[in-house]
């Protein structure tokens, strides 16, 4: 009987690094959708909801509305020098969940569920939010 | 499947301990095995939990383990699953002794943590969630577990003062246990008074980083006949999963694996929720000691605050909920956790638990959660 070889594992369609990529390098967000309509920011190959392989590239713009979300005291190494933060669960406008942190949201008082929120590009590490007040971000069309 | 005990049970005092997580293991497991009756030489095998032995620069710790029991050839192999990791070594030596393919299984779990700062344990703690997609986005343990606290606010209108009850009933709790991290009462004053960590959870919403250890002894019945203490029956033994991250979840105020987990171990013990004369659950964080109860079935989705502010779950209460004192102030060395559950159950079943001896010992429940929810294990004991 034939052994399986690495050429016969199933093809990745994408990889974590991929999305890491994506907002460090790309300008984008990544984003994934299968058949029955589940959407998802976090690397997968299979549908936990229905099981399919093939899930699509989607679109994430990056905005969309905080769903849950606190303002942290005691950090973790990589965020030492930003505490206080907002970490934040983002419903977004496309579909699907994802997960950022907001420089200097530094009191409860200031982080209001529903409030709308934009990705914001930068060096800084993970996936940044801001307040979407509709204006164009600077630097941005 | 035959009828599988926990003949055996132990655990040290939880906290900050001299001695290394390897040794402090073997010293429970040698007073498990003595409660049980047996001997090291009568294990066949042994599962050993230690989740971040790296810590302590030790990995590959049951060999070392079992040669300082004496037993040397007798197998292990350490079992991961974050903060369920000793359930989830239970449930792996009841399968081996329910299924016949040993007479008996040893359970060691343990941690060692106090020596890391907190920068460095908030870091380590971390890695148990999803790197990249949780933590590198800023997320801290307390963080994710505020998420969920957030949500059930949102969704149920849950109040500072019922994550509050759960902070002063446990910690009363665990004043009455000489295992216990915390061996001292806290008043709501105090806790509402305790700086914020994570918002809405303060610094006493939290459990601490506790070192610690626990052992369990699992046999069959036929077997070994004498057991120094009254053994619990496992009438369940259920571990279910969830998405590994809170908000690709469809729910965010819920523990799927839990709910899954309890709907299996309720199914196998052939009882209901209401038939359960007191619980050990996972309150790592208050919020989750009230999406334990909500998700055990013991109140319904968003009640289980009002009723800890009832005193419903008080140890004198209609369920005495953590009669340890929880993780939240017996303490949390996260692999010696899920197992010091069930030696806190064993304590209650053979009466010994003093001061916070529960009433009634028909049927206790356990349940530990792995990470945030991603993994869970639902042990129901009873009596023979």
């Amino acid at each position: 009987m034939a052994g399986t070889g690495p050429e016969e594992l199933p093809p990745a369609a994408h990889t974590i690094r991929e999305f890491e990529h994506g907002y460090e390098e790309e300008s984008r967000l990544r984003g994934f959708r299968s058949a029955c309509g589940f959407v998802t920011a976090t690397w997968g190959l299979v549908c936990p909801a229905c099981g399919a392989r093939d899930l699509a590239e989607h679109a994430l713009s990056g905005r969309g509305r905080i769903v849950a979300g606190t303002v942290q005291t005691v950090p973790s190494d990589e965020f030492l020098n930003d505490a206080p933060y907002a970490y934040v669960v983002v419903e977004l406008d496309e579909g699907g969940r994802m997960t950022g942190w907001m420089p200097g949201v530094r009191r409860d008082a200031d982080l209001h569920l529903g409030d709308r929120v934009r990705w914001r590009p930068s060096y800084k590490p993970g996936v940044i939010f801001e307040r979407d007040d509709g204006a164009a971000p600077e630097g941005r069309p | 499947m035959r009828e599988t005990w926990v003949a055996g049970a132990a655990t040290n005092r939880f906290g900050k301990m001299a001695e290394s997580g390897r040794e402090a293991g073997a010293r429970v497991a040698l007073a498990a095995l003595d409660r049980a009756g047996l001997r090291p030489q009568d294990i066949g095998v042994t599962f050993v939990a230690n989740a971040f032995g790296i810590a302590e620069r030790q990995a590959h710790v049951g060999p070392l383990l079992n040669s300082a029991l004496g037993i040397p050839e007798v197998p292990s192999c350490t079992i991961e699953s974050a903060c369920s990791s000793s359930s989830a070594a239970l449930h792996e030596a009841f399968v081996h002794v329910a299924a016949g393919f040993e007479e008996a299984a040893l359970v060691v779990g343990f941690e060692k943590l106090s020596h890391l700062d907190t920068l460095a344990a908030t870091s380590y703690f971390a890695v148990g969630a999803d790197y990249p997609f949780e933590a590198h986005n800023g997320a801290t343990f307390p963080g994710l577990y505020a998420t969920i606290a957030s949500a059930h606010a949102r969704r149920y209108g849950t109040r500072t003062e019922e994550l509050g009850a759960v902070a002063v009933k446990n910690h009363a709790n665990a004043a009455r246990n000489p295992h216990a991290h915390f061996q001292k009462e806290i008043s709501y004053e105090t806790y509402l008074n305790s700086p914020m960590i994570a918002s809405p959870l303060r610094l006493y919403d939290c459990c601490p980083f506790s070192d610690g250890a626990a052992a369990l002894v699992v046999t069959a019945r036929e077997t070994f006949p004498s057991p120094a203490s009254e053994p619990l029956v496992i009438r369940a033994s259920a571990r279910a999963g969830s998405l590994g991250d809170i908000h690709d979840r469809s729910s965010m105020t819920s523990l799927p694996a839990a709910r899954l987990a309890a709907e299996k171990a309720y199914r196998a013990a052939g009882v209901r929720p209401g038939q359960i004369d007191f619980a050990e659950v996972h309150d790592c964080f208050t919020i989750a000691e009230l999406v334990a109860l909500e998700d055990l079935g013991f109140f319904p989705a968003g009640e289980a605050g009002r009723a800890t502010r009832e005193g419903l779950t008080a140890r004198d209460g209609q369920l005495p909920v953590n009669p340890s004192g929880g993780l939240k102030a017996k303490g949390h060395p996260v692999s010696a956790t899920g197992a010091s559950q069930v030696a806190e159950i064993f304590e209650q079943f053979n009466h010994h638990a003093g001061a916070r001896q529960v009433p009634k010992t028909e049927l206790a429940l356990a349940h530990n959660v792995g990470a945030t929810g991603s993994s869970c294990s639902v042990h129901i004991f009873g009596h023979r």
